[in-house]
């Protein structure tokens, strides 16, 4: 498993706490340009975890995937066009309903998703229980719950991206 | 925590639209799906409810594929017939029956406890953004920056010149002493020019070090959003977007960001507005300027005539922004405002390191660039005798090709109170960065370098004294902590006494202005405030917007500059200041 590439993207609205991740992922391997032609930051780091290497690109925050700004466009063109192997989507489970607008569309590409719950302490403190794994099932996809701010549920993330991406690998993946 | 499944789902995720839209994305989706360049390139079903969303990318792109102009007309026909049947566009049907299928989802899944009870965060907001208190507070929360900047740093600030200016000159000279070029030109290169100009720079690390520590714990914390939220009206006043409020608070740390954070506005005319009236914040790196010059001329009032020109800076960005909105801005009003105000969490120390370490490796790569480069042009403009007096690196100053040229553009800061060839040459290097204006102030005053008496000292003790002088440093520092929050507006700022180029400064600015100091002094603070902030600045504003816009920027900025500059000065003298 030395040397394989996969190419995870990170997805959401603003404020869910997406370069909190990025952060927490790639630590100091990272570098900061700009989307070709496009006066919106890119995000581009490389994570390293049991022994593979992976791409991790932190999309712009977008609310939907329609074109009315120049965020939705870019994150639908790198969804639809550089096919990332992986696509996890941070939501603030705090506003679950608004974050999954995008989550939902998101999935309604057919790309392998996962949707990483942030924010989970400040939805319990606020007595907003949520059914994990039914999420989860409804979704079909994996859902984990975090506070990455406060560092918890990384370690699962990461193991949750891990597992996801041998799963595509061994089982059927969305690629033609 | 619990974890869900950890493997997909092999079906792919559908929500069901309701018949009347299913029918026509399974008409479409067959279609697509017999399209192969298509299906490539889209998932079919994707594909067809963005085309029935009238999505303009999308259709744009089936249109230029072949048999993608027959899908594109079985499209309008379902759009149309649909449109008729709801009355609504086709695209809010589908908005909506997506938003009741997560409704729907949500109530599945969510056991809400405490349903409607606001949270801290809704409390805090209530205070925060109130309709009277909201702008009170932003004052003074801008009011504890500007005291952790300046009070913080200091200590900071002292052990630096301290270490440039005694043991590492000491070394510098050492090493240049192994290879007999102590006396030489190279000698006085790297100290006068090298270490005056980059140690110059380093100094005020540790001020914008705290500056962007305070920025970083605003936008880290949430504050921030309702900074802007609050200055929302005050903004529409000058036709500005209540989002234009953080690439102009942005501009207080670093005018560069700045510019480049008006990308986050939607449209060209809201961008260019507010790149105009971004370098009228002021940034950090004119702070050592007025700190230095409020030190000198108003040592009991040095806080406030620092706080007076960032509010200066803040008033002729709104009355310029008023001047543009009713003449070259007038055509188009500013979009309504959408903001988000995400929740109040407490600042991470990763995030607040990582902003702050980005912002300050910025300025230090601004720093060993662009300013080393100037400091190392002004002194070979230094060097060079002119008339025959003096050799090469070894010419008094005010015979030298510096003075010249500053000499020159003299006649123009005359009405101004500061027309002397030392003030002039430090506004044309300030051209370049205003971090350098200081430093040049140093050389064209001619303090410091390797004239001044150094006690001799071993190696150990120097170590020794860098060491001891750190820890005095911080210890000075957390003292100052309790002081932010003190009122402490008129208390005693008294500073240590003038060093060399304090009295510098003094005594040419009293004879420029024919014994005015104080007046032409002010004049100088305001002058630097408002004219062209940096190259960098100029540079980002040409990519951003355009040649036409920076000569607008560049020019506009001078006459500004130096009209109010002229307003301070000569109405001064008339009300007898």
């Amino acid at each position: 498993m030395i040397n394989t590439t996969h190419t995870i993207a990170l997805a959401g609205n603003p404020n869910t706490g997406k370069s909190t991740v990025f952060n927490a992922l790639t630590g100091l391997d990272q570098h900061v340009g700009n989307w070709p032609g496009k006066t919106v930051e890119k995000k581009e780091g490389r994570w390293k975890y049991n022994g593979s290497e992976y791409r991790i690109i932190d999309l712009p925050g977008a609310y939907s995937l329609s074109s009315f700004s120049m965020e939705e466009i870019i994150t639908r063109d790198f969804i639809l066009e550089e096919k990332p192997d992986l696509v996890v989507v941070v939501v603030d489970a705090a506003n679950l309903e608004r974050n999954l607008y995008l989550a939902v569309q998101i999935l309604e590409a057919e790309v392998n998703v996962i949707l990483a719950l942030n924010m989970s302490d400040i939805a319990a403190a606020r007595g907003i229980d949520i059914d994990v794994s039914h999420l989860s099932e409804v979704l079909g996809v994996p859902v984990t719950p975090m506070a990455a701010r406060k560092g918890q549920g990384l370690d699962d993330l990461k193991q949750v991206i891990a597992d996801a991406l041998n799963s595509t690998k061994n089982g059927g993946s969305h690629h033609q | 925590m619990t974890a869900s499944t950890n493997t997909f789902d092999n079906t792919p995720f559908v929500i069901d639209y309701g018949p009347d839209l299913e029918d026509a994305i399974s008409q479409l989706q067959e279609r697509i799906e017999a399209t192969p360049k298509l299906t490539q390139r889209y998932p079919a079903r994707w594909l067809a409810i963005k085309l029935l969303e009238e999505d303009n990318i999308v259709s744009a792109n089936v249109a230029g594929i072949s048999g993608g102009a027959e899908i594109l007309t079985i499209a309008s026909q379902y759009i149309a017939n649909l449109r008729s049947k709801y009355g609504e566009d086709v695209d809010t049907l589908i908005a909506d029956r997506r938003y009741s299928w997560i409704n729907h989802l949500v109530r599945e899944i969510i056991r809400q406890g405490g349903a409607d009870e606001p949270t801290t965060s809704d409390k805090i907001d209530q205070i925060v953004t109130n309709r009277w208190l909201g702008v009170p507070i932003f004052m003074l929360a801008m009011w504890a920056v500007f005291k952790l900047t300046t009070d913080v740093s200091a200590p900071y600030l002292d052990w630096i010149t301290d270490v440039i200016g005694g043991p590492i000159s000491n070394w510098a000279l050492a090493l240049l002493a192994l290879v007999e070029l102590e006396n030489s030109w190279v000698a006085s290169l790297v100290v006068e020019g090298v270490l005056a100009g980059v140690g110059g720079v380093l100094v005020f690390v540790p001020v914008l070090m705290s500056l962007f520590l305070a920025l970083a714990l605003l936008e880290d914390s949430g504050y921030m959003s309702r900074a802007a939220y609050v200055m929302d009206r005050l903004m529409r006043m000058v036709g500005l977007h209540g989002k234009a409020f953080v690439p102009l608070v942005v501009g207080f740390g670093c005018n560069v960001p700045a510019i480049y954070a008006t990308r986050t506005l939607e449209n060209r005319r809201d961008r260019i507005l507010t790149g105009l009236l971004a370098p009228f914040m002021s940034c950090g790196a004119r702070l050592p300027v007025y700190v230095l010059f409020a030190t000198v001329f108003f040592p009991a009032y040095s806080s406030l005539a620092v706080f007076a020109m960032y509010l200066l800076g803040i008033l002729v960005a709104v009355l310029i922004g008023l001047v543009l909105k009713n003449t070259l801005f007038k055509t188009s009003e500013t979009t309504g405002m959408i903001m988000e105000l995400p929740p109040y969490r407490l600042p991470t120390i990763r995030n607040v390191w990582s902003s702050m370490w980005q912002r300050t490796k910025g300025f230090l790569h601004g720093a060993a660039t662009i300013i080393l480069l100037t400091s190392i042009v002004v002194w070979a403009l230094m060097a060079v005798p002119v008339g025959g007096e003096g050799a090469f690196a070894d010419t008094d100053i005010d015979s030298s090709l510096f003075s010249r040229v500053s000499d020159l553009v003299t006649p123009v800061f005359k009405p101004l109170g500061f027309g002397s060839w030392e003030a002039s040459g430090a506004l044309i290097s300030g051209f370049v960065a205003k971090e350098v204006v200081v430093s040049t102030l140093g050389q064209v005053y001619n303090v410091g370098g390797p004239d001044k008496v150094l006690e001799p000292t071993t190696f150990l003790e120097d170590v020794v004294s860098i060491v001891t002088s750190f820890a005095q440093a911080t210890i000075d520092t957390f003292k100052s902590i309790p002081l932010i929050l003190g009122i402490d507006l008129f208390g005693d700022e008294a500073q240590d006494a003038p060093s060399e180029l304090m009295t510098a400064i003094r005594t040419g600015f009293e004879a420029s202005s024919g014994g005015r100091g104080a007046l032409a002094g002010l004049a100088f603070m305001v002058f630097v405030l408002l004219y062209t902030p940096c190259m960098a600045v100029v540079a980002a504003q040409r990519q951003e917007f355009g040649a036409k816009w920076m000569w607008t920027s560049v020019i506009g900025q001078f006459v500004i500059a130096w009209l109010v500059a002229f307003a301070v000065f000569q109405g001064g003298l008339i009300l007898g200041i």
